[in-house]
């Protein structure tokens, strides 16, 4: 063996190829194949091009899309305003009350969406636990409408996707360096002061990942949503699922398909213009 | 990571493992060998295998030798495997709706029913009888109600009633597009047409009358598990579900009920796709299993319908009318036509998703 031989296999980026083989293999190609697959059975180029504007501007596609991001938007700023103190607390923790944290964050993301949207479920009803205390407590006097609508979903989704936020500001507030906030408090800046003019603009680059993470999540979310949601509260995943399982109409989930891809792949530049890998995984 | 921690999965443990996966492999390539002895089946799993494990498969294979392999697949899925020319099931248990689109595409085998051996094809109910599938049972698409807020009697006993939403309030369900097919011929009911006339369906007039229900609707349901335990959990009062999920709820103490009338006869049913590896095992799997003795086992278990019509005596007395001693799919019900769903479904569709953003 030459000696530049053995540099490749010594290299540790070695160790990344069975992963990308495997997607591009597992995950990549079928897609690809799926999507020319399908749009071929529409005909023509033009033909493509002709189906595509009428599903993309079809009034239930449009519909789904402003509902979708709405609801995408609403989860990303809940999560956002939940997850940053909680990840505060995690990064400026000591080891014990840290590991409780974390186990009570990370089992439930363990958990099956499917049961935690049905315990949810169990807990929003007309009959269930919240309405029956505020009915008990004499707080309303019939009950309230917490699920089978928009505020359903997005309570549901905040839920599953507070982790993914919380771990991503974690990664980014464990970076910033304790002594820049006591250089500050010994400059004589307050807590608040301090935190406003050194923690938050040193902890920014996470809040715009963490955001974009939730925010691609949220757009392709399907149970959540299926489940917890009212009569017009229809995202696009929903109609993909019901072209491709009902109608068999198999193009224009292409084509929807195809769009949501879009959205988050432009997304996901971004994010990756934004995130410092490198940094979040610690090295 | 600390490189402590490493050492835990290291090279000793990886060893082992890959030692035992070589010790486990030869038993999976036996089994794959010993193929002819299995059918591999699709069916709706959960709890409708746990009952037909008991009271079809292990008889089956007590009889035979034949051990059924029930796996999931949706239609979409299916058709997938066709397409490809990679069949991966050898049976196929599903609605008789999806087979009829089955068989459009031109997946499956055609089934010559006199080659029965156990089975008289003659009293196979005729509905259920076509040129690739036959069903397997008949279940209602009915009226069910929360005994809390409709004390027996008391509850809506036709459409047009259950339309009323000022003489019977309360919140209600009905079927979203989602599952198949929403109620349009409920709609129709409601609105006055004769269960006689319904097809071919006037969506335009269908989707007016659902248009009067809507403000009592808290959700459209997906999936038949989300309806029973919408009506269980008293979310809704009032809801247009599956007999068959009604009637195992009410077996387990929900209180609930069954109103019959205006009900829409749903079937389940068999199909052996093109490309099956055992289509031999999975005729005598259907011969077998719509025998009455079979039928009358099993469908007690599922509260459903036989097809077998000399499964009848047999069958929950709570699925028959006792006025005519019939199901009460024969005496209140009408047929769902499946081919006009099928040549209709993506116009309802449209007119669905454009109805929901009125």
């Amino acid at each position: 063996m030459t000696r530049t031989t053995t540099a490749i296999w010594r290299d540790p980026g070695i160790l990344i190829v069975p992963a990308i083989a495997f997607l591009v293999l597992g995950f990549a190609v079928p897609l690809a194949l799926f999507f020319v697959e399908t749009l071929r059975e529409i005909g023509s180029f033009a033909d493509i091009v002709d189906e595509a504007v009428t599903t993309i501007s079809s009034r239930a596609v449009v519909n789904a899309m402003f509902t979708t991001n709405w609801i995408a938007l609403l989860v990303t700023l809940l999560t956002l305003f939940a997850g940053y103190p909680i990840a505060y607390v995690l990064a400026n923790s000591d080891r014990l009350r840290f590991t409780l944290i974390l186990f009570c964050i990370i089992v439930p993301y363990f958990t099956s969406v499917i049961v935690r949207t049905y315990s949810w479920m169990v807990l929003l009803g007309r009959n269930g636990i919240i309405n029956q205390l505020l009915l008990g407590s004499g707080l309303v006097d019939h009950p309230i409408a917490l699920l089978y609508n928009k505020l359903g979903i997005v309570i549901g989704m905040t839920y599953v996707l507070l982790p993914y936020m919380i771990l991503t500001l974690y990664a980014a507030m464990k970076a910033i360096d304790p002594s820049f906030l006591r250089a500050a408090h010994a400059l004589g800046a307050s807590r608040t002061y301090a935190f406003l003019h050194v923690y938050l603009p040193l902890s920014a680059h996470g809040v715009l990942s963490g955001c974009l993470i939730v925010f691609i999540l949220a757009i392709g979310f399907f149970i959540t949503p299926a489940l917890m949601g009212g009569p017009s509260d229809v995202m696009i995943a929903m109609l993909i699922e019901r072209s491709v399982e009902i109608t068999l109409d198999w193009p224009s989930a292409a084509i929807m398909s195809l769009l949501l891809l879009a959205v988050t792949l432009v997304l996901y530049a971004v994010y990756y213009r934004v995130t410092d890998v490198r940094r979040m995984m610690g090295t | 990571m600390s490189g402590r921690s490493t050492g835990r999965f290291g090279r000793r443990r990886v060893l082992g493992s890959l030692a035992g996966a070589s010790v486990a492999l030869p038993y999976f390539w036996t089994r794959r060998a010993e193929a002819a002895q299995q059918l591999t089946v699709r069916t709706p799993g959960g709890a409708y295998d746990e009952v037909k494990r008991a009271t079809v498969y292990e008889p089956f294979q007590k009889a035979t030798g034949i051990e059924i392999v029930p796996v999931a697949a949706t239609v979409a899925k299916l058709l997938a495997m066709h397409r490809s020319g990679q069949m991966e099931v050898d049976l196929i248990d599903t609605g008789d709706d999806v087979l009829l689109q089955l068989d459009q595409a031109g997946a499956l085998e055609p089934l010559d029913l006199k080659k029965f051996k156990r089975t008289n094809p003659d009293d196979i109910e005729a509905t259920v009888k076509h040129k690739a599938f036959v069903g397997s049972f008949n279940y209602a698409m009915l009226m069910g109600y929360h005994t809390a807020a409709y004390p027996k009697g008391k509850e809506p006993k036709s459409w047009a009633e259950f339309w009323d939403i000022k003489a019977f309030p309360g919140p209600r369900t009905l079927a979203d597009m989602a599952s198949g097919a929403p109620d349009l011929e409920f709609a129709l009911l409601a609105d006055g047409v004769a269960m006689d006339k319904l097809y071919p369906l006037d969506i335009p007039r269908a989707f007016k009358s659902l248009s009067r229900v809507r403000p009592a609707i808290t959700k459209f349901w997906d999936t038949g598990a989300l309806s029973a335990q919408m009506l269980a959990d008293k979310e809704v009062v009032l809801a247009a579900l599956w007999s068959t999920r009604l009637g195992v709820a009410i077996d387990k103490g929900a209180p609930l009920g069954a109103q019959w009338n205006q009900n829409a006869v749903l079937g389940q049913a068999y199909g052996i796709p093109k490309g099956s590896k055992a289509s031999e095992a999975a005729f005598t799997f259907i011969d077998f299993s719509l025998s009455p003795e079979i039928q009358a086992a099993w469908l007690k278990a599922y509260k459903a319908i036989p097809v077998n019509q000399k499964a009848y005596p047999a069958t929950s007395p709570e699925l028959m009318d006792p006025d005519t001693k019939v199901p009460w799919t024969k005496s209140k019900g009408y047929v769902r036509d499946i081919v006009w769903w099928s040549e209709n479904r993506t116009k309802v569709n449209a007119a669905w998703s454009k109805w929901l953003a009125q």
